[in-house]
């Protein structure tokens, strides 16, 4: 529970997570997804 | 002297026959799971029926978040998934992603199989798994110190794989309605590209501690949040509306395919657990087979055609089968796994150089996300909407009923 109140250690995770590569490139996989979508669309 | 010796190496043989048990675990989850994948994506067959590929998708999602709402509140309750949220609140975010992922690429599928066929389609986006050893390699050090046996065993057996596939494919290849052949291929190779990546965040999340049914449960977020996204914004909402009232007859057999999804997803994520990605999903994509069966038999997708066809088409099935053997005895040497472990904590010199260059720019441009947390935090997960609670309902009771049958699943999970 106290890490779930801590806004300083959820900060740090946030801040891990975006600047985590494994979280950039399903990023821009999943745009490239949705730009494929609207020209198939 | 020999008895001070014998401690440890009794517990390095417990350690070795554990990990011996969990890839094997793993290979047949993988097995499992594309026998179960293969008949969930039968129903999407009504596309040929008239009903839009987004009211298609759209329903099976919607069978796929009450499926993955309530087993996952079956098996273990909901005291594990609450525990995974406070210990590593963050960790929802990868399977949200993977959700967003997941609903694209299937919406991508649907189209595929419109414009393609099943048979032509499944081999398509089963090239994922050559993109799955990729990353598998490239991020989370798996084949690393595997030795030339494995790595021919994984990628060889990848590759055989997506030849059988190939033969699958020109068995086939004027099934397809003529003008729409190139937009179908398109749409079966990005759903590959996205079920590729989807294992990215799969592998993340585990890697880091989470609960593959915890991930499942949040992973429905994403799903239902990108697929409801998509179906408004390309349909309309009362058009969509007509469209759902109008696939009233089907809806039942398309959640129903969410629903099996949602098993065979199950033990997929158990595959990427205890074998990895590399070999993971090479396994789970024998659910080519099971489609091409459901083509076959049921949907009648060759009929009339000459003996070659079938000829070919039994050329590429045993192909696909000699690939998953290949893939399923390339077990991962405990080498291997000790690398495994590393990737969670120390990255290979490719992710550092990325995540660096990731940092600085993300510094350069001064958005710093931290401002926001305050907002996020106030939010938490402990105040969850009471309606969203009451989805735990059906779980917890079972949790009364069922707790000494859920004895042996939790020892096994």
């Amino acid at each position: 529970m106290a890490t779930m109140d801590n806004p300083k250690a959820n900060s740090s995770r946030l801040d891990r997570v975006l600047t985590d590569v494994h979280f950039w490139v399903p990023v821009a996989v999943l745009l490239a997804g949705l730009l494929l979508l609207s020209f198939m669309h | 002297m020999t008895s001070a010796a014998q401690p440890p190496s009794s517990a390095e043989g417990q350690g070795r026959s554990r990990s011996k048990t969990l890839q094997l675990l793993g290979i047949l989850s993988g097995f499992t799971a594309g026998a179960w994948l293969g008949a969930a994506e039968a129903p999407t067959k009504l596309v040929s029926i008239g009903i839009s590929p987004m009211a298609i998708s759209l329903i099976m999602v919607i069978g796929v978040f009450l499926a993955l709402w309530s087993l996952p509140a079956l098996i273990l309750g909901t005291s594990s998934v609450r525990a995974d949220v406070r210990r590593a609140p963050h960790l929802m975010i990868w399977a949200v992603l993977a959700g967003c992922l997941w609903a694209v690429a299937n919406t991508l599928t649907i189209l595929a199989i419109r414009d393609i066929g099943l048979s032509i389609a499944f081999p398509l986006w089963n090239s994922n798994s050559l993109l799955g050893i990729f990353w598998g390699f490239l991020f989370f050090n798996e084949l690393r110190q595997a030795g030339w046996r494995r790595w021919t065993g994984v990628l060889g057996g990848a590759l055989v794989m997506c030849a059988g596939a190939t033969l699958l494919a020109i068995a086939s290849s004027t099934q397809g309605p003529a003008g729409h052949s190139l937009r179908g291929v398109w749409a079966a190779l990005g759903a590959g590209v996205l079920w590729g990546t989807m294992y990215i965040p799969y592998r993340k999340a585990y890697l880091t501690g989470m609960n593959p049914l915890s991930f499942v449960t949040f992973f429905t977020f994403g799903e239902v949040g990108m697929m409801s996204a998509l179906a408004v914004d390309y349909t309309g909402l009362t058009p969509l509306w007509q469209e759902l009232l109008g696939a009233c007859g089907v809806i039942f057999w398309l959640m129903l395919g969410g629903f099996i999804w949602v098993i065979g997803d199950l033990f997929q994520q158990y595959a990427a657990k205890y074998v990895g990605i590399s070999r993971g999903i090479p396994l789970s994509n024998s659910n080519q087979l099971w489609g091409l069966l459901w083509g076959i038999f049921v949907f009648g997708e060759l009929h009339g055609r000459p003996s070659c066809t079938y000829l070919q088409v039994v050329g590429g099935s045993l192909l696909m089968m000699l690939g998953v053997a290949a893939v399923a005895f390339s077990s991962a040497s405990g080498e291997e796994q000790a690398r495994w472990k590393e990737a969670a904590a120390p990255k290979p010199a490719a992710t550092a150089l990325l995540e660096t260059t990731l940092k600085a720019a993300w510094t350069a441009a001064g958005l710093r996300m931290s401002r926001c947390i305050p907002v996020a935090s106030g939010t938490g997960f402990s105040s969850l909407p009471p309606a969203v609670s009451l989805l735990f309902l059906p779980g917890w009771l079972a949790s009364r009923e069922w707790a000494c049958m859920r004895a042996p699943l939790r020892c096994w999970l």
